[in-house]
């Protein structure tokens, strides 16, 4: 599930990209995910059909990965600990992996639902 | 209108013998005469891709995609079935909603079968809308994306169910093996893979979409199309399927008959089905007419109402209710299997199927009177006909034919060729049938159900 965003208004601005890239890489970090080894797709709710749909269709190595990564973080948590920096996620390795799975199902439905709604006039 | 009694049996021996004289059919103006307009397939070539038609009028029309990737061509098994299943599903272009939708809309009906060979994509639909459903057509062959994930929320499933069936289908497994044993590769890889294979490991979306560039690359195809104007069909062809993929023919090595035994056991029901080397598709080097015949000779099932008809299997197994009989000649393009299928109660199938050699037997020795070859070659030849007129088979006869590069479907020919078979071709292909080797597959309740040596047969 996406929530809503400015992103798309800024990266079509070239110019503003550049002045906010910094601001959302320093927000990023912050957000502290990547020391409990997560990335920011894993951080999505999958309690929903959407997602639950999304993750059947990961491929098996992805899935099996996230699970470890949640369960690590789990562990981390537990122990009010942060991972050693070496295994922490690099800003390189944090690319989504399930987003795009979701927008493409978000848009199944869309179709489906103006598909359902079409009015047909001859 | 009443027919009085004098004159119905006045005519029907004359009817049985202008049916059956040889030279009957240049003299007869019959639906036989090779000018017949309708029933004439024009071929041509447009784009690349052979395109056969025909003219017949009508508000509706019918276009098939023939692709020479059936069973016998797949690297691995289930890549037909899946291929067929993975027709009409989402393309680069639109999604298989979108195209199901469309073409609910528009009120036609598109579907894809596959048999030992060919897997034919099939779109019938309102005259008017030949251009959607070419394109349509040409996009299924060449754009199609075979998304991992509709191969295993959708296509895997539906295979699992069609495995369930045919293994519920006693006879249909009795054919399978009874194809493997006499073919073993090529030919005899089963239909649809057995519910014992584990299809996860073979397929996968990539696989398919390569073998898909292959199986529906442009020398792989045929079009063939009914009831549109042969232009329009050859002109909307040309201009979609530019782009379907350029590569060779999918290549198989040539059939060749083996023959052998097979027991499997089944819960599902008791088949036996004995084979034998039948006749090939017409035109081809394997085709001969006599095995047509002398399948309707013994025959097994009525051809009329409330009577169990003239053919040998019919009458050898008319004290057995619980037994049904067939005999059927499966032609392909370069080999023929020549199958007689008994089903029903183990038991009755066990003397049933005795009584079935010894009637092959019987033809073999030529103890059959010459009025019933007479009856065989006609109804082999209605068969014939039929099935060419009808547009199911005769569309994926015609794509094969094309594809092979042999001659396409000559209803006139086939008719002659039909009519010209004599009593010794009959006796004689029933001599080489018993004198060589035979296949025969057993499934069900083997304990009861007899061997091929127990039923006098050479295995």
């Amino acid at each position: 599930m996406s929530a809503p965003s400015l992103a798309n208004y800024i990266v079509k601005r070239p110019w503003l990209k550049r002045w906010m890239m910094p601001i959302a890489q320093w927000y990023t970090d912050a957000s502290g995910y990547r020391r409990l080894g997560l990335r920011a797709d894993d951080l999505i709710p999958e309690e929903n059909d959407v997602v639950q749909k999304a993750l059947k269709r990961l491929p098996p190595k992805e899935a099996y990965d996230r699970i470890f990564r949640i369960r690590r973080a789990f562990q981390c948590s537990i122990s009010h600990t942060l991972l050693p920096p070496a295994e922490q996620t690099k800003p390189s390795e944090d690319v989504e992996y399930l987003s795009p799975i979701i927008r493409e199902i978000e848009k199944e439905n869309k179709e489906r639902e103006d598909l359902d709604a079409l009015v047909v006039r001859r | 209108m009443m027919l009085s009694r004098s004159t119905f049996s006045r005519n029907a021996p004359r009817a049985l013998q202008k049916q059956c004289s040889a030279a009957g059919a240049s003299s007869r103006r019959g639906m036989a005469s090779a000018a017949t307009p309708g029933l004439q397939y024009d071929v041509t070539e447009s784009a690349g891709v052979k395109v056969a038609n025909r003219e017949v009028a009508g508000p509706t029309g019918t276009l098939a995609l023939v692709a020479k990737a059936g069973s016998r061509y797949q690297p691995v098994p289930g890549f037909s079935d899946a291929l067929e299943q993975f027709a009409f599903k989402s393309t680069l272009k639109r999604s298989a909603l979108r195209i199901n939708r469309e073409v609910e809309l528009l009120g036609g009906e598109v579907s894809s079968t596959h048999s030992r060979e060919n897997i034919v994509l099939q779109a019938k639909f309102l005259s008017g809308d030949l251009p959607y459903f070419a394109e349509l057509l040409a996009e299924v062959a060449s754009q199609t994306k075979f998304a991992a994930h509709e191969l295993s929320e959708v296509v895997l499933k539906t295979i699992k169910f069609r495995q369930q069936a045919l293994a519920a289908n006693p006879e249909a497994v009795a054919v399978d093996a009874a194809h493997a044993v006499a073919f073993h590769r090529g030919l005899g890889e089963s239909i649809t893979p057995s519910t014992t294979v584990s299809l996860e490991k073979y397929l996968s979306a990539e696989a398919l979409a390569e073998y898909a560039q292959q199986a529906f690359a442009k020398s792989n195809i045929a079009l063939v199309g009914s009831g549109s104007n042969s232009a329009d069909v050859a002109k909307w062809v040309g201009d979609f399927f530019k782009e379907a993929p350029t590569g060779s023919q999918l290549q198989n090595t040539a059939s060749k008959y083996y023959g052998g035994e097979q027991r499997l056991s089944s819960k599902a029901g008791n088949a036996v089905v004995i084979a034998f080397p039948g006749s090939g598709a017409f035109g081809t080097a394997a085709y001969k007419p006599e095995a047509s015949v002398l399948a309707a000779l013994l025959g097994g099932e009525s051809t009329i109402k409330w009577t169990p008809g003239f053919s040998l299997l019919a009458q050898a197994t008319q004290g057995f209710s619980q037994v049904r009989a067939s005999t059927q000649n499966l032609s392909y393009s370069d080999a023929g299997l020549f199958t007689i299928a008994l089903s029903g109660k183990a038991d009755q199938i066990t003397s049933a199927g005795k009584n079935a050699v010894d009637a092959l037997k019987k033809v073999a020795a030529g103890e059959v009177a010459s009025e019933e070859i007479k009856k065989a070659v006609a109804v082999a030849k209605f068969r014939a006909l039929e099935s060419a007129q009808s547009l199911e088979t005769g569309l994926e006869a015609t794509g094969s034919a094309l594809i092979n590069g042999s001659k396409p479907y000559q209803i006139g020919e086939v008719a002659q060729s039909i009519d010209a078979v004599t009593e010794a071709q009959v006796k004689e292909v029933a001599n080489a049938f018993l004198s060589g080797k035979a296949s025969v597959a057993t499934v069900g309740d083997l304990f009861q159900l007899p061997y091929g040596e127990d039923l006098g047969l050479t295995v």
